[in-house]
């Protein structure tokens, strides 16, 4: 029998040291590095995916008609972040149980709506997904009035996917850095700028569709240009509500800025996401449409898209709860 | 409940007994008791305080808790049915006073892994695994099945400077209710609204 060597009993023993202090008290349940240190990654994956999955389909569906791109958001949020929910659970398999208070809990609001994107969402996109599975009729077709009502429940839908997790954050009273309305609006910027990023990257991956013409393109970037700049404008209302909050607040903000999460919020989040892609941004505008400024407004996507994994990763691991006393 | 800060004396007792009536595993405390630490050198202070689940009257975790897992019994106790429970750890999250925890799974104190080391490891798995489940969020339960028998709580009875005191808050003759009154009770973070039902005694 091999006992606990001297190093894992100290590992324990710190652990105790810590959670038997009256100060501020990190959340360990929700992101990597918790009390399942990668599994509970999980969680921070489904935020992530579920809400570019939502913005891509809203932004596909609705403002470029680009049924592909909704395809590509809904497989997101149906398999992607489904598939991570169930990776995050204690126990997968009563998972049902989760829509059952959508009264009281954030989390069965969010779930349920999810479902209702994913069923109207595909019955909005069933005319167009017929054909490639070799179904040659559907009730309705895409200019339908019956698919714009489906359109419509699944635009609604998405939105709530991609506010929910802010809400859910905000209702956890104890914890300054989360307990702000304003968590809801940056995750919706976020997510409607991951949807147009990844609609921006599938201008190269589908460069014989409808995406990739000159419009579209310019489309696409003058909406991201709007989103940086949101994009900004929410980063720095989020620190000036730290910087005005409570001793908790302020000392998430001393982790944002200086801590081990620094490198994630400063470095990928700041620099990398919004910094870089502002710049090439601002380049490709002055160069116009051309080969290199499309693969600049690539690079830019995928740097916005990890931005957004890590603001919202950041969020999450700043997340301290006020001492009791 | 009511805990006297003045009594206390941070001996960790209560911690103990907790852990013995419940065999709850490695990192798991339903009874905690918290180091704070205030004023200036010279004149600094050191105060315990006990902190478990404060039973409140408008809970965060039964609101936020999206299967209903969490219910508040008519008696005020704060449960958890461990059969509904899905482990999504909402509840431990929203709980301003950091009294839930997540077992993912059973896990031996000395050897750190599933099967137990011991046959009293063995016991301690057993009595675990009958109240509660892998996977899913515990807490503590004032003793539940002590208070139905009419007994104290484990932590209550193994206090040994008596700073412990259990009733009936609703009852205005109770100890309990007496000695908030009398004392000046307080409770934490009553600015949160969620109305605990555990109060502290001021230390000086």
């Amino acid at each position: 029998m091999r006992l606990l060597s001297a190093g894992e009993v100290n590992v324990m023993a710190e652990t105790q040291q810590k959670e038997m202090v009256c100060a501020p008290r990190a959340q360990l349940e929700w992101g990597f590095g918790g009390r399942r240190k990668i599994r509970d990654g999980a969680l921070l994956l489904a935020l992530f995916i579920g809400g570019i999955g939502a913005g891509q389909f809203v932004v596909s569906a609705w403002l470029l008609s680009y049924p592909l791109g909704a395809v590509v958001g809904l497989l997101f949020v149906a398999v992607g972040k489904s598939a991570a929910h169930l990776a995050y659970l204690g126990r997968p398999s009563r998972f049902l149980r989760l829509f059952m208070r959508p009264k009281s809990s954030w989390v069965s609001r969010g779930l349920i709506a999810m479902m209702f994107l994913i069923v109207f969402g595909l019955a909005y996109l069933a005319p167009y997904l017929a054909p490639m599975v070799g179904i040659d009729w559907t009730a309705w077709s895409m200019t339908d009035a019956i698919n714009g009502l489906f359109l419509g429940i699944a635009i609604i839908a998405a939105f709530i996917v991609m506010i929910y997790d802010g809400f859910v954050l905000n209702s956890c009273k104890s914890i300054s850095s989360w307990h702000t309305m304003l968590l809801p609006v940056m995750f919706f910027v976020y997510s409607i700028a991951g949807g147009v990023a990844m609609s921006a990257l599938m201008t190269i991956f589908d460069p014989g569709g409808m995406l990739n013409t000159e419009d579209m393109i310019t489309q696409i970037i003058r909406l991201d240009t709007f989103l940086l700049s949101a994009m900004c404008a929410m980063i720095v209302f989020y620190i000036m509500n730290l910087y005005s909050s409570d001793l908790t607040g302020r000392e998430s903000l001393r982790r944002l800025m200086m801590g081990r999460t620094a490198v994630f919020f400063i470095g990928l989040a700041l620099v990398t996401g919004l910094l870089v892609p502002m710049i090439l941004t601002a380049f490709h505008q002055v160069e116009g449409i051309g080969t290199v400024a499309t693969y600049l407004l690539a690079a830019s996507a995928i740097l916005e898209l990890a931005g957004d994994l890590s603001v919202r990763h950041s969020i999450l691991k700043t997340g301290l709860h006020a001492p009791v006393m | 409940m009511v805990i006297d800060l003045k009594r206390c004396t941070g001996c960790f007792g209560c911690v103990v007994a907790c852990k013995a009536e419940h065999h709850t595993p490695p990192k798991v405390f339903w009874a905690k008791v918290l180091r704070n630490e205030g004023g200036k050198y010279p004149n600094s202070t050191r105060q315990p305080i006990p902190v478990i689940c404060m039973h409140c009257k408008e809970p965060e975790c039964e609101k936020v808790c999206p299967t209903g897992a969490t219910k508040k019994r008519a008696d005020g106790i704060v449960v958890i049915d461990h059969k509904k429970c899905v482990g999504c750890r909402y509840c431990v999250v929203a709980c301003p006073y950091g009294a839930r925890y997540f077992v993912p799974k059973w896990s031996d104190y000395f050897t750190g892994k599933d099967a137990p080391s011991s046959k009293y490891a063995e016991y301690s798995r057993k009595k675990w695994l009958e109240d509660s489940d892998k996977g899913v969020v515990t807490k503590c339960t004032f003793c539940v099945e002590r208070v139905e028998k009419g007994l104290k709580p484990a932590c209550v009875l193994c206090c040994p400077a008596e700073a412990r005191t259990f009733g009936d808050l609703d009852d205005p003759n109770s100890e309990v209710s007496k000695l908030i009154k009398k004392k000046h009770g307080f409770r934490l973070k009553e600015e949160l609204g969620t109305d605990p039902c555990v109060y502290y005694l001021p230390a000086r």
